[in-house]
């Protein structure tokens, strides 16, 4: 069923990444981003790697929600080393026909299986951690400067909220006309592409209809609570860094000169 | 002065040359409890809107504490003063997290961040949602629903709140939730205008208005109101059975002390006949 | 004639995951052909679920639904079928219209059914028919109907394909007091015209009391009771301990007897209750 689909996967929770200024953790989750991707060699590969393993152990999640996120993945990562092996250059240390594996095809492949990895791992720390209205809180406050370019950034905040509050409830009503439609006797198995996509029509039209409906309801409701857009609107939570945050900070940072450093000092393995 | 006075009020949609509101004139007390009944169509949902200014009469006038709702330059006072709660509590909450739904209003009041806080933790307290203040709302019961709805309503601190058929599309548990709200709600003086199908409902009111075809048919204290179980039923509304059952005992020659309303009433009421 | 059995019939929703629930639990039953049956329940008790086992949209966990003595998932394959046979309208059906006309819409069901072009035109008009949907609306798009005849048209297109059972989930539900009467009165002309089996599921108690043959009462995915409504909401008590109520009327009948006067404690309408008032009276010489 639908509905069982886990969506919006944040958890609550009380520790230190839970309670890290949601602004500085995406700022966080970007620079985590950029240095995987720039960890040319073992060392600073491991550097990363201990400082992912060290934001996992502090985010007070399970293990088994992130084995559960990289399960999702594992075919594309298998697909990508195994591609990747192949493609190394130098000395071949086994041949096939015409395909060759080499020391730096085995590398390209041990870089891409745990750059992939590392990045599941830290966007899954991300949105565990964060609610989906933090998260677009933040974007919020950190896209402000935009409006200086005339980037409409409340709209654009408040429309992802709205999507996030409204993404479960339309899975659930696809949920029930898709039901209602079978029992009608609708056949969305069977049949080519072009049958399929005509099957579609029951449910589409309906669901678009209530779509709009809720749309049109929800504008009344917002305008009952004087909504008037973001002109003049205050927060409930106002975001201040604290003490907690100011170890995030300098933790990225050490990570960082740790990459840096490595990338400098000892050779590329890649 | 009346809280909300409202005077040949004349309403018609855009799309349509029939009046849906035909001269209407009401008024309703700071911290009264009225019930406005009537069928589907008779123009109550209608007249629930202009009360907020969402729509403004095209002749008459409403004044709702002193203020004229067709005055630009106070419509959003006036929303802020009478809550307007709707029918399907879906389709009313903005935020995925019940505490950020709530603070939803006050935010747009440009309420400051702290007094934010204190006015979403009471109001979800009054609605007894305070425990599921981090939930998300798709998760909950449709009359769990609805009492958040009204609780991001309560945070603007209004005077009045509206109800547009708020039980319409819950079940018997969360009708009783909803309407046990209400009534707390009453107590702490607010002034509530309950728009509803629900007879038993409507008997807790202090007065209640039928509408039909955009005009009153009928106003007064329930017991008078639906002592009137002909004319009720010949538009089509229907009596509580308590009522109901009274009325044709007096048909039979029977004499009661009062028109009962509700079960415990007319049990009671029954004995004394029977003796 | 039973025409339709459950045995042993248990859905369990998640199984294997933190949200594993039993949402029925061993139901066996019998439906004779041409009853109405009234299902109450309070939400959550497994009615919806049930209901959709009967016509194969729900696979059961485990036990079996006969239909005329045939299990319904004997033949996988064919399951589309069973849902031709046990007509099923869900809550709020009036979301589910979709095509450009009312007609369309109704002739939706026959027309998976494979029924020719004949066939489909004389059914779509009996079941508007049965519906009250005049010969006009039936040009008319679904989206411009008002919020009753939405409803009806929803109900058109299941009946529509003429089932031997029609399953009704909350078929009142929204409506005010007039469209409620109006839609009850049409499904029982429907049933008598029929005479086949329906199955309504509802919260009103007062809806059941007048409509129902013998009312099936689930609570917590299990068979509570199932018997005349005479008999079930007579039991006021036990009813309300699963969070159901009974009609009003019942109530203040149930509380006089209690009382100790002489009154019947399974009184359905204000009707009977008038009547038994007005002899009680009669008797002691008040009137």
């Amino acid at each position: 069923m639908i509905r069982d689909v886990a969506l919006g996967q944040y958890m609550p929770g009380k520790g230190i990444v839970h309670k890290a200024d949601p602004r500085l953790k995406i700022l966080v989750l970007i620079a985590f981003i950029v240095l995987i991707f720039c960890s040319f060699n073992f060392a600073a590969l491991g550097v990363v790697t201990a400082a992912v393993a060290v934001v996992i152990a502090l985010s007070d999640i399970p293990l088994k929600y992130y084995f559960k996120s990289l399960k999702v993945i594992i075919f594309i990562v298998v697909i990508t080393s195994v591609i990747n092996m192949f493609y190394g250059t130098g000395e071949p240390i086994f041949r096939f026909w015409i395909l060759k594996i080499t020391m730096s095809g085995i590398y390209r492949a041990i870089f891409v299986t745990v750059r992939i990895i590392l990045l599941i791992l830290v966007s899954s720390c991300l949105t565990f951690t964060t609610s989906p209205t933090d998260l677009t809180d933040a974007i919020e406050r950190l896209m402000k400067p935009l409006k200086f370019f005339h980037v409409k950034v409340h709209e654009i905040a408040m429309m992802m909220t709205i999507a996030l509050r409204f993404v479960p409830t339309l899975l659930e009503e696809t949920d029930k006309i898709m039901s209602a439609q079978k029992a009608r006797g609708a056949d969305m198995e069977s049949g080519g592409l072009i049958k399929k996509v005509r099957a579609l029509t029951p449910i589409l039209i309906p669901l678009f209809v209530s779509a709009f409906r809720r749309a049109y309801e929800l504008a009344m409701a917002m305008e009952c609570r004087c909504y008037q857009g973001g002109d003049g609107r205050t927060r409930m939570k106002s975001l201040h860094l604290q003490k907690h945050d100011f170890f995030c900070i300098l933790f990225t940072a050490a990570i960082l000169a740790g990459v840096v450093l490595c990338d400098v000092f000892i050779a590329a393995a890649i | 002065m009346s809280f909300i006075s409202a005077s040949g009020v004349k309403f018609a949609y855009e799309d349509s040359d029939k009046l849906a509101l035909k001269g209407i004139t009401l008024k309703v007390n700071k911290g009264e409890f009225v019930a406005l009944l009537g069928h589907n169509g008779c123009g109550k949902s209608t007249m629930a809107k202009t009360l907020n200014a969402l729509l403004t009469p095209s002749e008459g006038v409403i004044y709702v504490d002193g203020m004229d709702t067709s005055d630009e330059e106070v419509t959003y006072e006036i929303r802020r003063n009478v809550g307007l709660v709707l029918q399907n509590p879906d389709n009313q909450l903005v935020a995925s997290i019940i505490e950020e739904d709530v603070a939803f209003g006050p935010e747009n009041l440009g309420v400051e961040p702290a007094e934010i806080r204190r006015r979403v933790d009471n109001a979800l307290k009054a609605v007894g949602m305070y425990e599921y203040r981090t939930h998300a709302p798709h998760k909950l019961s449709g009359g769990q629903k609805q009492r958040v709805a009204i609780a991001g309503i309560l945070a603007m601190e209004p005077s009045c709140i509206v109800f547009d058929e708020p039980t319409a599309m819950l079940d018997p548990n969360g009708r009783e939730e909803v309407m046990r709200t209400i009534k707390t709600l009453k107590e702490k003086g607010i002034t509530i205008v309950l728009i509803t199908h629900y007879m038993e409902e409507a008997v807790l009111a202090d007065r209640v208005i039928v509408m039909d075809e955009g005009e009153i048919l009928i106003q007064g204290e329930p017991e008078k109101v639906f002592s009137q179980v002909n004319l009720l039923k010949k538009h089509a509304l229907d009596v509580p059975q308590a009522t109901e059952l009274a009325y044709k005992l007096i048909g039979a020659g029977l004499r009661f002390s009062k028109m009962p309303l509700n079960t415990d009433e007319c049990v009671h009421l029954l004995e004394e006949a029977l003796g | 004639m039973s025409i339709i059995e459950v045995k042993d019939l248990c859905f369990t929703y998640g199984i294997k995951t933190p949200f594993e629930k039993k949402a029925v639990d061993s139901l066996n039953l019998s439906i004779n052909e041409g009853e109405i049956i009234g299902l109450i329940g309070h939400t959550g008790s497994g009615k919806s679920t049930f209901v959709q086992m009967l016509n194969g949209l729900i696979r059961p966990t485990s036990g079996q639904v006969f239909l005329n003595g045939e299990d319904i998932w004997a033949k996988p394959k064919e399951i589309r079928k069973i849902r031709f046979k046990v007509g099923m309208v869900f809550q709020y059906p009036e979301y589910q219209l979709f095509d450009e006309t009312v007609y369309d819409d109704i002739a939706f069901g026959p027309k998976n059914m494979g029924l020719s072009g004949e066939k489909i035109d004389a059914t779509v008009k009996k079941a508007a028919k049965f519906s009250g949907l005049s010969e006009k609306l039936l040009k008319k798009s679904p989206f411009d109907l008002s919020g009753g005849e939405k409803r009806r048209a929803a109900i058109a297109g299941v009946i529509a394909m003429d089932p031997d059972v029609l399953v009704l989930d909350e078929p009142t539900a929204g409506l005010d007091p007039k469209g409620k009467s109006l839609l009850l009165s049409q499904i029982n002309s429907y049933h008598r015209e029929r005479n086949n089996t329906v199955i309504i599921v509802s919260h009103s108690m007062e809806d059941i009391a007048q409509i129902a043959d013998r009312v099936l009462v689930m609570n917590k995915g299990r068979l509570e009771m199932f018997d005349t409504p005479k008999k079930i909401f007579a039991q006021a008590e036990k009813l309300e301990s699963m969070g159901l109520r009974v009609p009003q009327i019942t109530k203040i009948m149930i509380s006089l007897k209690e009382k100790g006067y002489d009154v019947s404690d399974g009184v359905l309408t204000v009707e009977q209750a008038f009547c038994e008032i007005v002899s009680l009276l009669k008797k002691e010489g008040k009137i």
